[in-house]
């Protein structure tokens, strides 16, 4: 049942939006950012920053634009004088004891007092000869520091402690301009999505341990991701700095992940910056291997595939993109096949307040994708089978423990023991480094972005798997491998890598259609 | 910390015996166990003379919240103690209306007849605590004192040296 | 009753005309005197009859805003659906107010009578009755009437509990007062919702005031017409209230007078004026958060709500303060604004950071060290501090200010010009 529309004007330009819409959200759609510290999409409305004040026709007062639900026939303005004075007197309230150590704050260039400040503040201050509140840093948990005196009290992190964490083990201690954001001295903020108040806090008061210091938020590069650290598929955002990943920061979905990521997502990057790689391809001369160009390196691999005859077995990673695992699988058309793949367990931890989102015990991205397209998770049985197999292909599972009469096709990141055994060891890139598609564990088919070039001579895995293909099927690029995907395999079927944007698409039929490229 | 030796010593819970049947008394109140958390906090301080940390610990255990929350709303209240104060507490009213009537007056006496000094300190022997507090709504009274739980109003600086004998001399 | 003073010809004495009377404190006593007479007379009224009987009595909300009592009350769901509260404000904070204390103190059955009607007009089962915490003995007085009351099974089925606040003023608040029965910060809420759609524990609930409350039984034993008729300005405000007179006057009390009472001779009259040798310089009227009236306005000002109202100023709680030509009112106001950084709950970006900061610029001026422009940013601060919170506790503290700056605005110069004596050490 479509929702009963409800028209206003905002700033000049009208706008429908469904009735109960909050003025903050329908202002977003005729194109205006009502400035704001405390309201969040994500978290319960609080009203008590009071920097969304906006003028509403018929009302005697300014009203927050964060806790009013529009009304036919509203007349808002966002840019009266009233509703500009009041907003600019926020910023200086909240200025006052701020300490303007912009210089050494991580939040700097990204930090919505900057912003808002440089858009409608005062160019000066009246609050003269008075000394800045001040109170020391504290040490909330694991990652997240607390710095106090740049605190604005919007308590977005109290709220998602309280009502999407369930576990309130944040606070607001004191009252008036005494006011902290406290904890109690027996509890830590170790909670397995606490990483999150940093990425609420609209200022630099809440700060990642991991990420101090690190990088000035203009000198990082933003790429659309998934986090690899499970199943869920949330949508992250990877940060990197000369083409090193420095940190990864959710990005609203509000299907998949809203507007959070848990903490092992958060910390799962490191491994993107591998200095040990292999850089370029290595193919077997006598008892070692040694470097050489891709045209032998493929050349040498086509023959193998060419002169056996018999049994497959392709052990891949579920972190490897759908495109490669499908082209992996083609690669071995000719033989009788058999894929497996395995996934690395732990403990789940869902995210109380938000249904279905968990940090999943699988802790893999692909696991559902490797599936549809027929690996199975009988691991020990695909690695007896190998044995006697004449072909064995490796595809980024350095765990693997593989003794083959056949050869072996060794495609990864790194050389684990088992690529040693390799008959041609390729080089590929790593999911910061190339494009490509994972399926979460709901089926939701959802794009990563390459974030960094991969090291030497590596190429991504689609590249390399498509190239053992006959040359007029091979693929010119990560696109085109997912529409010869979503022709050949009926899981996908009806989906296209353009449409999937930056929100994905579930894989059955119509389900989840129409997704969008965020703006 | 673990090395202090008052840290070492096993904690004694407060919600025991009769203080523990008067909570139940209170919880019946309420729909849910949150809203006693206001009066279980003046159990907690009538027990122990303040509320401590590891006090707070006990009344979130109770009434199934966090230890976090119940200090975020022990630190709103300004009566309760988050630190030990004198056998005699002294809150002495300066709000505008007993200002007019000389309350400051009133709180020198009191800094000067209990051996406090200044204002929130302990006096060395434990025996006396003396705070300025805002409006304690008797300003038709003024200067309105509060001694532990004793009312007191139409305090001049004159009556002060025997209110302290009195209370020196009494018990709590 | 002027208690602590003997009564005055002039007062009318409804609410206050047992007070210092020790016997009516039990239940026995306020039952020789009449007491629950109303109530067993409500309990024969259908609600809806008793909510009009007090819609056309005229009584309006005492804690300070005036809102129509009998309005409030219809404003709750007519088809109970679920569980319907109410709450008795008796966490009298206001600086300047103290006539809840003493009704809670010699009458406490006149309050729980009006309790029990209140509930009985809104159908609610629990009422809690929040009083603050610094009121030791009034509440150890309620307690002992509860008890009583209780005993006697006059109260039925109605629970009522009584709640001890914690040192917060702004529990005053409606909406932080529950808040606080919650067991949480006494934060005021964002409203809507309203409280008699979504009040404590999220349920229907209704709030009033001690005075209001205790002004329930004689409206409904002695009828709406005679509380109506008790006038003597505008027909809009009605009924008697309590003036809690203190500060520099030389009979502080609480004074009962019929609305649209002067001013002037309650302070003069009742309260037997300034000391000996003084003069009137100020008067606030309606508790601290309201703003100041100067001699002359304090002098023909009538005592109601549209009676301050046409002074600039409001009837608010009733707290009425009186200032001598002694009194230094930069001093003053600069102990009122303190008092409210010292109370802000934290929540209003600017009502946490402008309470304190205008303590400070007044604090500066004290100490000798003020600047030319400070009147001018005291004034600014105020205009961006009203009118844009959450509750008007912001306001309140800019209302003395504004109206301080506007009528004793030569105090504050001679202090920026160095011809006044610092006061506070810089």
């Amino acid at each position: 049942m479509p929702d009963e529309l409800v028209s206003l004007t905002i700033d000049d330009v009208q706008v429908s939006v469904p009735k109960g819409t909050l003025l903050i959200e329908a202002a977003k759609q005729a194109g205006v950012l009502v400035p704001h510290y405390c309201y969040h999409p994500g978290l319960p409305v609080a009203g008590v920053c009071r920097m969304c004040l906006v003028d509403v026709e018929k009302q005697p007062k300014l009203s927050i634009a964060c806790a009013t639900q529009v009304a036919d026939g509203m007349v808002v303005r966002t840019q009266s004088d009233q509703a500009k004075k009041a907003r600019q007197s926020v910023l200086e309230f909240l200025l006052i004891n701020h300490p303007l150590d912009c210089p050494i704050c991580d939040q700097a260039g990204e930090c919505e007092l900057q912003d808002f400040v440089f858009q409608e503040g005062r160019a000066g201050t009246r609050y003269t000869e008075y000394s800045k509140r001040f109170n020391p840093v504290e040490d909330f948990g694991p990652d997240v520091l607390y710095v106090p005196n740049r605190c604005i009290l919007c308590t977005r992190c109290v709220r998602f402690m309280e009502d999407v964490a369930k576990e309130p083990v944040l606070n607001v201690s004191e009252r008036g301009d005494r006011a902290f954001i406290g904890i109690h001295p027996e509890s830590r903020l170790d909670h397995p999505w606490a990483g999150n108040v940093v990425d609420l806090c609209p200022v630099g008061s809440l700060l990642s341990k991991d990420f101090l210091h690190k990088a000035r938020a203009w000198e990082l590069d933003k790429t659309a991701s998934i986090c690899t650290g499970c199943s869920q598929g949330c949508n992250v955002t990877l940060d990197t700095r000369e083409d090193v990943v420095v940190r990864v920061r959710p990005r609203p979905n509000l299907d998949v992940n809203r507007y959070f990521m848990c903490d092992h997502g958060r910390a799962h990057y490191r491994w993107m910056n591998r200095g040990d790689r292999i850089e370029a391809p290595l193919i077997r001369h006598g008892g070692e291997l040694r470097a050489t160009d891709w045209d032998e390196a493929l050349d040498r691999s086509r023959e193998i595939l060419k002169g056996a005859r018999g049994a497959a077995v392709a052990l891949v990673s579920p972190r490897a993109s759908t495109e490669a695992l499908f082209l992996a699988r083609r690669a071995l058309a000719a033989f009788e096949w058999t894929g497996a793949f395995q996934v690395v367990v732990g403990d789940e931890a869902p995210l109380a307040g938000v249904p279905n989102l968990a940090l999943r015990a699988e802790r893999a991205p692909n696991g559902k994708g490797a599936e549809l397209l027929g690996y199975t998770r009988a691991y020990a049985a695909a690695v007896t089978a190998a044995q006697s197999a004449a072909v064995v292909l490796v595809l980024d599972d350095p765990d693997a423990v593989v003794k083959t009469d056949g050869a072996l096709i060794y495609l990864g990141t790194v050389l684990p023991p088992v690529a040693r055994e390799a008959a041609v060891a390729l080089p590929i890139a790593n999911v910061a480094e190339e494009e490509g598609t994972f399926v979460n564990r709901d089926g939701r088919v959802q794009r990563y972005f390459q974030a960094k070039p991969a090291p030497g001579m590596a190429r991504p895995g689609w590249w390399a798997l498509g190239e053992l293909l006959p040359e007029a099927e091979r693929p010119a690029s990560a696109a085109d491998a997912f529409t010869q995907l979503a022709a050949a395999e009926p899981a996908f079927a009806g989906l296209s890598y353009g449409q999937l944007g930056f929100a994905g698409a579930r894989t059955t039929r119509g389900a989840g259609a129409g997704a969008g490229v965020p703006a | 910390m673990s090395a202090h030796p008052t840290a070492a010593r096993e904690y004694q819970p407060v919600f025991l015996g009769k203080t523990r049947e008067q909570l139940d008394t209170i919880l019946k109140r309420y729909p849910n166990k949150q809203a006693a958390l206001l009066p279980a906090l003046w159990l907690v301080q009538e027990a122990r003379g303040w509320i401590s940390d590891r006090n707070m610990a006990e009344v979130a255990e109770v009434l199934a919240l966090t230890p976090a929350y119940v200090k975020g709303v022990v630190t709103f209240y300004t009566m309760y103690h988050q630190h030990p104060v004198g056998r005699n507490f002294v809150q002495v009213c300066t709000t505008s209306p007993c200002n007019l009537c000389g309350a400051e007056g009133v709180v020198k006496a009191f800094l000067e007849h209990t051996s406090a000094r200044d204002l929130g300190a302990t006096s060395p022997d434990g025996s006396w605590t003396v705070i300025e507090v805002e409006c304690l709504g008797a300003c038709g009274f003024a200067t309105p004192v509060l001694i532990n739980d004793d009312f007191i109003e139409s305090v001049t600086p004159e009556k002060v040296p025997e209110l302290v004998r009195k209370y020196r001399e009494g018990r709590r | 009753m002027g208690y602590p003073h003997k009564p005055h010809p002039k007062e009318t004495a409804v609410l206050s005309k047992h007070f210092g009377d020790a016997e009516a404190r039990s239940y026995k006593g306020w039952v020789k005197r009449g007491g629950y007479e109303a109530w067993k007379q409500a309990q024969a009224m259908t609600p809806a009859a008793i909510i009009e009987e007090l819609k056309n009595s005229g009584l309006r909300g005492r804690g300070g805003a005036g809102f129509p009592t009998g309005l409030k009350w219809s404003f709750m769901p007519k088809e109970k659906k679920k569980p319907h509260y109410l709450c008795v404000n008796a966490d009298e904070s206001e600086p300047g107010t103290f006539k809840d204390r003493e009704i809670m103190r010699w009458t406490p059955h006149q309050l729980l009578e009006g309790t029990a009607i209140a509930m009985r007009a809104i159908q609610a089962e629990v009422g809690y009755i929040y009083v603050r915490g610094e009121f030791t003995e009034p509440f150890a007085i309620m307690a002992q009437a509860l008890d009583e009351a209780y005993k006697a099974g006059i109260l039925g089925d109605l629970k009522i509990y009584l709640v001890r606040g914690a040192g917060a003023y702004i529990c005053g608040e409606e909406t932080a007062l529950m808040n606080s029965i919650e067991g949480k910060r006494g934060n005021p809420r964002i409203k809507p919702p309203f409280p008699a759609a979504a009040g404590v524990f999220g349920l229907p609930t209704t709030i009033n005031n001690v005075e209001t409350l205790a002004a329930v039984p004689h409206i409904l034993k002695n009828g709406a017409a005679w509380y109506k008729a008790m006038c003597l300005s505008n027909p809009k405000s009605t009924g008697t209230k309590l003036f809690s007179v203190c500060g520099q006057v030389q009979k502080p009390g609480n004074y009962e007078v019929t609305m649209g009472f002067p001013l002037k001779d309650l302070i003069y009259g009742m309260a037997g004026g300034v000391p000996r040798g003084r003069t009137l310089k100020a008067c606030i009227p309606g508790g601290s958060s309201v703003p100041i009236l100067n001699r002359e306005e304090t002098e023909s000002c009538l005592l109601d709500y549209e009676g301050c109202v046409e002074k600039g100023t409001m009837l608010g709680s009733g707290g009425v303060i009186v200032f001598d030509d002694s009194a230094d009112m930069v001093y003053q106001i600069m102990r009122l604004a303190r008092f409210y950084a010292h109370e802000s709950c934290a929540q209003c970006t600017q009502c946490r950071e402008g309470t304190a900061w205008t303590t400070k610029i007044l604090q500066r001026i004290l100490a000798g060290q003020g600047k030319s422009t400070d009147l001018d940013l005291l004034l600014d601060l105020s205009e961006n501090m009203t009118g844009k919170t959450i509750c008007v506790l912001s306001d309140s503290c800019a209302a003395p200010v504004v109206s301080g700056i506007k009528k004793f605005r030569g105090e504050f110069e001679e202090y920026l010009a160095g011809r006044r004596r610092p006061v506070v050490a810089a």
